[in-house]
């Protein structure tokens, strides 16, 4: 059974169809990212996984259970998120941040119990932020923040994680340790990663499948070695693209036409 | 934590002390303390009668309707700070103040003549604060919509609507009226009594426990609606919840003792300062602080120009200003 089952899936925004159709299988354990340009429904569609958007039509299954059945706390049970641009709020501890992530264990009138204090100091070493536990969380670097968000999702102890580009602003090292951390959680215990991300290279190099969206659809869905070389990709990004081999791992580089650079912007969503 | 908890405790304890002794007539807190005891059957009184009913018929009810508005307005103030994620959050935000003084104004002016402060005026203010917040939250569209920005501006909306329809009435009255509807609008506790405790008495209680349990989730909050809800909290349910607590609650103390301001915004930063941005921690200091607060503000406000008095709200913004300005300078920013 899929971990994730999303079956003719469709979100509307405003009028506007911005996930369109898309059924989707990702089995336990391994990590599918989608890639596609701006504007292709990414953030839309891990959100919709995330049970924080309505669907126009469609169904979200986890473990072969609809998302739309269960109770808020059961959904943060089974699902956690990552956003794109995680609200640090100031004056709180990384241990407090961190142990956010029990709140649908214990509830919001019970004190954590000694099994949510275990798992927040285990997933504090995972993330490698037990030195900073009481430090302000506006003080982190952000590296350090991006882990610590990682860390509350994983606090959630959740089979599932869905993640909205998780490295954005991060340089390359700690891109690099970012990634690393989650391959290890999708290794070691049997995570299922669904994230979206817009570095090709990376996308390809640490999941294990690449959904490519655009105007709300997949177009392509296949093992990253193939998506990534498809002609397909180029021509939803609307640029030239090549594959590079160092070292035996995959490196997409655009190629600068030096005669006009990159094609105009076709209208985006 | 713990010594901002003990001298919070310590100030209660000599601003109810106050409370009780302070005053025009003079009375020693020992032969208070005695004259309390005598009442639990040891030892015998040495105060007259006079000064018996001074004691327990005017200022007893009068300081502890002070810790009850104090408290409930602070925990009412921090709790809408906590779930509008707003520092400039206060418990009128949503309408209250307005509905409660154009229900107040509706008492005096059209029920009273303008020749009395009606005694069903705390009624109408109830009722009309009631209104107000119900009115903001269908109109903001609090049960369905995400963003409690809506919320805010539909209190600012009816806050406006209803403060006008109030200052058109007030005009329409006389001008004994008038001094009385200000009067009413200044706040004071001068009317209190143990009926009005009593009657205050309940709702403060269950709303400033809601509130408190509700800490944690407002705790949850800080990280935003989509990102509280991904982790498990009923964000629609809680702000309803606390939303309804702390404007009841408010409402409740609003209609027995007219709008005090200052406190309500104030208080709670002052803990957070001191505290942290934890709610399981501003909120309970919040209640002791606020309750000691209003009591010394109140003592301040009946003694400083006796027999006369001054003004509650404009006791507890002449003292709390500045106080609040040295700790915001002694401790840095506000964090939210």
């Amino acid at each position: 059974m899929s971990a994730i089952a999303l079956r003719d899936l469709s979100v509307r925004v405003a009028g506007h169809d911005l996930v369109r159709h898309v059924s989707l299988e990702v089995a336990a354990g391994s990590w599918c990212t989608v890639i596609g340009p701006n504007g292709a429904g990414k953030t839309t569609l891990v959100e919709a996984v995330a049970g924080l958007r309505s669907l126009a039509s469609g169904e979200v299954a986890l473990d072969g259970e609809a998302l739309a059945s269960m109770s808020g706390r059961e959904r943060a049970r089974r699902v956690s998120l990552v956003p794109q641009h995680p609200v640090i709020p100031a004056g709180m501890s990384v241990h407090d941040y961190v142990a956010l992530g029990r709140t649908a264990y214990h509830g919001v009138l019970r004190a954590p119990s000694s099994s949510d204090h275990a798992v927040v100091a285990s997933v504090l070493e995972r993330v490698e932020l037990t030195s900073f536990r009481d430090r302000d969380v506006v003080t982190l670097s952000g590296g350090e923040r991006q882990r610590m968000v990682l860390g509350r999702a994983l606090a959630q102890s959740t089979m599932v994680m869905v993640l909205d580009e998780p490295i954005t602003g991060l340089d390359l090292r700690h891109q690099m340790t970012m990634l690393e951390m989650l391959r290890r959680e999708v290794d070691d215990c049997g995570l299922t990663v669904l994230a979206t991300l817009h570095d090709l290279t990376l996308a390809g190099q640490f999941a294990d499948r690449l959904v490519l969206l655009d105007h709300g659809e997949i177009v392509l869905d296949g093992p990253a070695s193939e998506v990534i070389r498809s002609d397909e990709l180029a021509k939803r990004y609307e640029m030239e693209l090549r594959v590079v081999e160092i070292n035996g791992s995959d490196v997409v580089v655009p190629v600068r036409d030096a005669r006009r650079g990159p094609s105009p912007l076709s209208t985006e969503q | 934590m713990a010594w901002v908890t003990s001298l919070t405790l310590v100030i209660l304890a000599l601003a109810a002390v106050g409370g009780l002794v302070v005053g025009p007539t003079s009375i020693g807190a020992s032969r208070v303390l005695g004259d309390t005891l005598s009442h639990l059957g040891v030892g015998h009184s040495t105060l007259t009668s006079m000064q018996s009913t001074i004691i327990w018929q005017l200022r007893a009810p009068r300081m502890v309707l002070g810790l009850l508005a104090g408290a409930m307005l602070a925990v009412a103030g921090g709790t809408y700070q906590g779930v509008f994620r707003n520092p400039l959050a206060d418990p009128y935000l949503l309408g209250v103040a307005a509905g409660a003084g154009l229900g107040a104004t509706i008492a005096i002016v059209d029920v009273g003549g303008g020749l009395s402060t009606p005694s069903w005026t705390p009624l109408l203010a109830f009722a009309g604060a009631l209104v107000a917040v119900g009115v903001t939250w269908i109109i903001g569209g609090g049960g369905h919509r995400a963003n409690t920005s809506t919320l805010i501006l539909a209190g600012v909306a009816v806050a406006s609507l209803l403060t006008s329809a109030q200052t058109y009435l007030q005009q329409q009255g006389s001008v004994n009226s008038l001094a009385r509807v200000y009067i009413w609008l200044l706040g004071s506790l001068a009317s209190a009594s143990w009926s009005s405790v009593l009657l205050v008495l309940p709702y403060v209680i269950v709303c400033a426990l809601i509130c408190l349990f509700a800490a944690r989730a407002l705790d949850v909050m800080s990280v935003g609606e989509e990102e509280s809800r991904s982790l498990g909290l009923p964000v629609r349910r809680v702000r309803l919840v606390v939303i309804g607590a702390a404007s009841l609650g408010t409402a409740a103390i609003v209609s027995a003792v007219g709008l005090i301001g200052f406190v309500g915004i104030v208080v709670p930063h002052v803990m957070r300062l001191l505290v942290g941005t934890s709610y399981r921690r501003i909120l309970p200091l919040s209640i002791l602080a606020g309750a000691a607060f209003l009591v010394l503000a109140d003592t301040i406000a009946r003694t400083v120009l006796a027999p006369s008095e001054l003004p509650l709200g404009v006791v507890t913004a002449l003292v709390g200003a500045p106080v609040f300005v040295l700790i915001l300078s002694l401790r840095g920013r506000v964090s939210m």
